[in-house]
């Protein structure tokens, strides 16, 4: 194996695109992250010998066979590959939604499977955002306060960051709405905004297109690039359309990084 | 935004479902408010009942009764002592020191004749003072007067008067060995449900002739007109001053009446308790299942940084509205059930017991927040990672 995973790592060149919802960043999700890609050079993820076993009945299945990767500061990264390749298992296990078997995940060089449930659970609130297919929004709750979930439980205070999000998606208009008055598209963006809101240095995309037609997952796709740079965004697709808009394309094989 | 209104958005989302919870919360809260207020209203009826008459004082000789066995055979029991009062001691009660407390001092003898064909318990008294403690008492007729040479006058009881035929004016002839007395019935004494019911009542001098107990009287009744006055000191003074004899107060009497009133509520009251750890069963099941519909919201809390705490918490908040909506509602209930039961039960109005709300509250909120715990451990056992990938 590799001593640099991401040298083996397939990379695609990013094609050109169109930003339709916006060329530069409106507020930075953080600081001190390169507002342009090429200054990209610091590695924030390092994935290092990562395994995961699940259990089925008397039967114990490996998904993930020593995954090692490494995504910089500010870069948009697919991961694509078949069903039950481990894409979102890699994903959740990033996002410490689930651990590991073996192996370790370093987030600035800091070994965060070590960590303790409640170490965790601030690292989900300030340090990764998600995204997932079916949106997840809370039904009872308009679009503001569904942006709002994280700030509740990590018990921030509201300064204009809700707002700021959801003018950021484009649906400052929509606030005050409920999932099931929103368009498929609209709920996207809303999950987008509760994932940027508390201005994470992760943003995690599981399918995020998954359950919308191409011309509204291509409005995401971009919503989400032009969010790169100021966060890093790791995207689980099928798409290679979609995922061409990545910085990187990283594929998985039956639970190994195909070369 | 915060937890609790997560948690009554939420609610508000689900009433349907959760009113079932809040309606064995109902059930329960409402049955011990029942329970408890009607039982209060008896217990205070009661005490009330015995300081309306006075806080009577019974004085009656004190009889030792030994049973009589031969080997292992019982052959019946030895009463030992004097079984009347000698009615010249009775003004001997006025020296006690609380003597100013004794309104009334009514003497009465109690034996057994015969009326036609029949038995029957015949109860001597004197007219004037017995009117004086059983005002009460509906009369057809008229009350007996002082006894007149050439007429006797009675009142007979409801369950007599009937079988008998007797009325106001009939003609009676009472007679026990070789004694007998000609009387006319003077009134009949509608059902009080005691034991009047089945008496003929007659002058005290009269009844000492026919029984052949000139002079002597079965017991005294004894009414101390006062407010809180030392029943049971008096009862001591009295024996006090009367040797042999038994002072019985009211009071004792309806600490008998108390014990039954209360194993009545202590029945009641376990079936309260069963209700309400059935209540608290309903709620653990109704919540229980509400957190299997919310596995996905649970997972999307937790991903977007929700701690085990805060789920936990949320759920606890969610277990003790349901109690305490519901505690509210069953106060009502079992207020308004009570007010339609108790007068019914034991013939008495209760109140609302405004004091007990806080206490009712307190132990529905405690019910639903004990019906959270197993729902919380459910929780806590979701996998976010598994339920947001099922879905």
């Amino acid at each position: 194996m590799s001593d640099n995973p991401v040298s083996n790592s397939p990379v695609l060149e990013n094609p050109v695109l169109e930003n339709p919802v916006s060329e530069k960043p409106e507020f930075s999700v953080n600081p001190e992250m390169p507002a342009n890609p090429e200054d990209l050079s610091t590695n924030l993820i390092q994935v290092k010998d990562v395994t995961k076993k699940y259990r089925l009945g008397h039967n114990e299945v490996e998904v993930l066979h020593g995954i090692n990767l490494e995504i910089k500061d500010g870069e948009f990264v697919s991961i694509m590959g078949q069903s039950g390749s481990g894409k979102t298992t890699l994903m959740n296990i990033i996002g410490m939604l689930d651990r590991p078997t073996g192996g370790s995940i370093l987030i600035k060089d800091i070994d965060i499977t070590k960590k303790s449930q409640k170490e965790l659970v601030e690292f989900r609130r300030r340090t990764v955002g998600f995204v997932f297919q079916q949106f997840h929004l809370i039904p009872s709750l308009t679009a503001y306060e569904n942006v709002a979930l994280p700030l509740v439980f990590a018990g921030d205070k509201d300064d204009g960051a809700v707002a700021s999000a959801l003018e950021r998606v484009g649906l400052a208009h929509r606030m005050h709405h409920k999932p099931v008055e929103l368009s498929g598209g609209e709920q996207q963006r809303v999950a987008i905004a509760r994932a940027v809101v508390m201005k994470p240095k992760i943003l995690l995309a599981d399918e995020p297109t998954g359950a919308l037609d191409a011309n509204t997952g291509s409005m995401i796709i971009s919503l989400l690039k032009s969010l790169a740079g100021e966060v890093t965004v790791i995207m689980v697709t099928h798409n290679k359309e979609l995922a061409a808009y990545s910085d990187r394309i990283v594929y998985l094989k039956d639970g190994n990084v195909a070369v | 935004m915060r937890l609790h209104m997560l948690v009554l958005k939420d609610i508000s989302r689900r009433k349907t479902k959760l009113g079932f919870a809040v309606l064995s919360v109902v059930i329960a809260a409402a049955a011990i408010v029942a329970v408890v207020t009607t039982f209060s209203a008896a217990t205070e009826g009661l005490y009330e009942e015995s300081n309306k008459f006075g806080a009577n004082i019974i004085v009656r000789p004190e009889v030792t009764t030994i049973p009589l066995v031969a080997g292992s055979t019982s052959i019946g029991s030895l009463s030992m002592g004097e079984n009347y009062i000698e009615e010249s001691e009775i003004p001997k009660i006025y020296t006690i020191k609380n003597n100013s407390n004794l309104a009334v001092v009514a003497p009465r003898l109690y034996g057994v004749a015969e009326l036609g064909n029949s038995s029957v318990v015949i109860m001597g008294v004197d007219p004037e003072k017995e009117k004086n403690l059983k005002s009460w008492w509906e009369v057809q007729g008229h009350w007996i007067t002082a006894e007149t040479p050439e007429k006797t006058e009675v009142m007979v009881g409801s369950d007599i008067a009937g079988p008998l035929g007797l009325k106001e004016g009939s003609p009676i002839t009472l007679s026990q060995g070789n004694l007998s007395i000609d009387a006319v019935v003077a009134g009949v004494i509608e059902s009080t449900g005691g034991n009047e019911d089945g008496y003929v009542i007659l002058p005290l001098a009269a009844s000492q002739y026919l029984l052949s107990k000139e002079g002597k009287v079965s017991s005294l009744e004894v009414r101390a007109l006062c407010n809180d006055c030392p029943v049971e000191e008096m009862s001591r003074q009295i024996e006090g001053v009367f040797p042999g004899l038994e002072a019985r107060s009211m009071s004792q009497i309806v600490d008998t009446e108390m014990a039954v009133v209360e194993h009545t509520q202590s029945s009641a009251m376990a079936v309260s308790i069963i209700t309400l750890l059935v209540s608290t069963l309903t709620v653990a099941s109704t919540m229980l299942a509400s957190v299997n519909e919310k596995l996905k919201e649970i997972g999307i809390m937790r991903a977007v940084g929700a701690s085990n705490a805060q789920v936990v918490s949320m759920l606890f908040f969610e277990g003790a509205i349901i109690g305490i909506i519901g505690g509210g509602i069953g106060f009502a209930i079992g207020t308004a059930a009570s007010s339609i039961a108790a007068p019914m039960l034991v013939s008495v109005s209760p109140s609302p017991m405004w004091e007990i709300l806080p206490l009712v509250a307190g132990i529905c909120i405690l019910t639903g927040m004990v019906a959270s715990v197993i729902p919380a451990k459910r929780a806590l056992g979701i996998d976010p990672a598994e339920v947001l990938r099922s879905v």
